[in-house]
């Protein structure tokens, strides 16, 4: 065996070791043509070009590779965003809960005698009856451009009526 | 299942319509196109993806190394023999590239 063709031979061994599965098969094969060959020049040119087919074949494999966990990467970004989205929903409903009720607290402090203190439909109105209303326009509003958060500002509503309705029904 | 038919692919489904049943390798089909293996590879792997062509390796003399052959699919079949039209661009090809005398062109 001649210089060039045990050359060619070492080439193509070594290459289809570094490449991935997919494309080791093919190395291979052009490495087993090698034998039938003839001509020590003719087997050297032969695993040249064989070289440069199979590195573009490695090439398109890992792009290939790397495109599928881009896009699973991108999946998992889209479901974060939207588990963001709708923590946003419910943060913004409770707030605003939180504001009506700090609201008719501090009006019932500044103001002794509207006696909103004890007063029931205040509170109702405050904690349930506005907060509901608001959700209820939010969710539409915002369900088609802004759908995780008009999910978290219903799953609030939901929870908070349940919660009343769960209240109403021990009493 | 689509294939760029470039004259080089012409010439390769050339080869293969030739015998369509037998089996075949790849250094014969470098000497038959005149494609060399750089060129002739990339065509085969496309067609083997694509599942125009079924490949296995050749079980020979025990202690010899098995040597890859390569045939057409029914699908690569069906395939080579719809672009009918691509084929005898094939054999245009082969002219164009001074492989076959324009005289042996079918019609």
């Amino acid at each position: 065996m001649g210089a060039p063709r045990t050359l060619a031979a070492k080439l193509l061994g070594g290459v289809a070791r570094l490449v991935p599965e997919e494309t080791r098969d093919w190395a291979v094969a052009m490495l087993r043509e090698l034998d039938f060959i003839e001509g020590d020049w003719a087997a050297f040119f032969w695993a040249l070009g064989s070289t440069a087919a199979i590195l573009r074949h490695a090439v398109s494999v890992w792009r290939g590779w790397l495109k599928q966990k881009g896009k699973k990467e991108a999946g998992m970004n889209n479901t974060g965003k939207k588990a963001l989205g709708v923590g946003l929903g419910i943060l913004s409903a409770l707030a605003l809960v939180g504001c009506l009720f700090a609201g008719l607290r501090i009006i019932g402090i500044l103001f002794p005698g509207l006696g909103l203190e004890h007063s029931g439909w205040a509170y109702w109105l405050a904690v349930m009856a506005i907060p509901e209303a608001i959700f209820v326009v939010a969710t539409v509003l915002l369900w088609r451009k802004k759908g995780p958060i008009a999910a978290g500002i219903l799953a609030t509503g939901l929870a908070m009526a349940l919660h009343v309705g769960v209240h109403f029904a021990m009493r | 299942m689509k294939l760029r038919l470039s004259p080089q692919t012409l010439l390769v489904l050339d080869a293969f319509l030739d015998h369509a049943e037998d089996w075949k390798y790849g250094y014969d089909l470098s000497r038959v196109t005149g494609l060399k293996s750089g060129t002739l590879y990339p065509i085969l792997m496309r067609m083997a993806e694509r599942k125009l062509l079924e490949t296995e390796w050749e079980q020979g003399e025990p202690g010899k190394p098995p040597r890859h052959m390569y045939r057409f699919t029914p699908d690569g079949l069906r395939f080579a023999r719809a672009n009918a039209t691509a084929h005898a661009s094939g054999r245009l090809g082969q002219v164009a590239l001074g492989r076959v005398p324009l005289g042996l062109v079918k019609a």
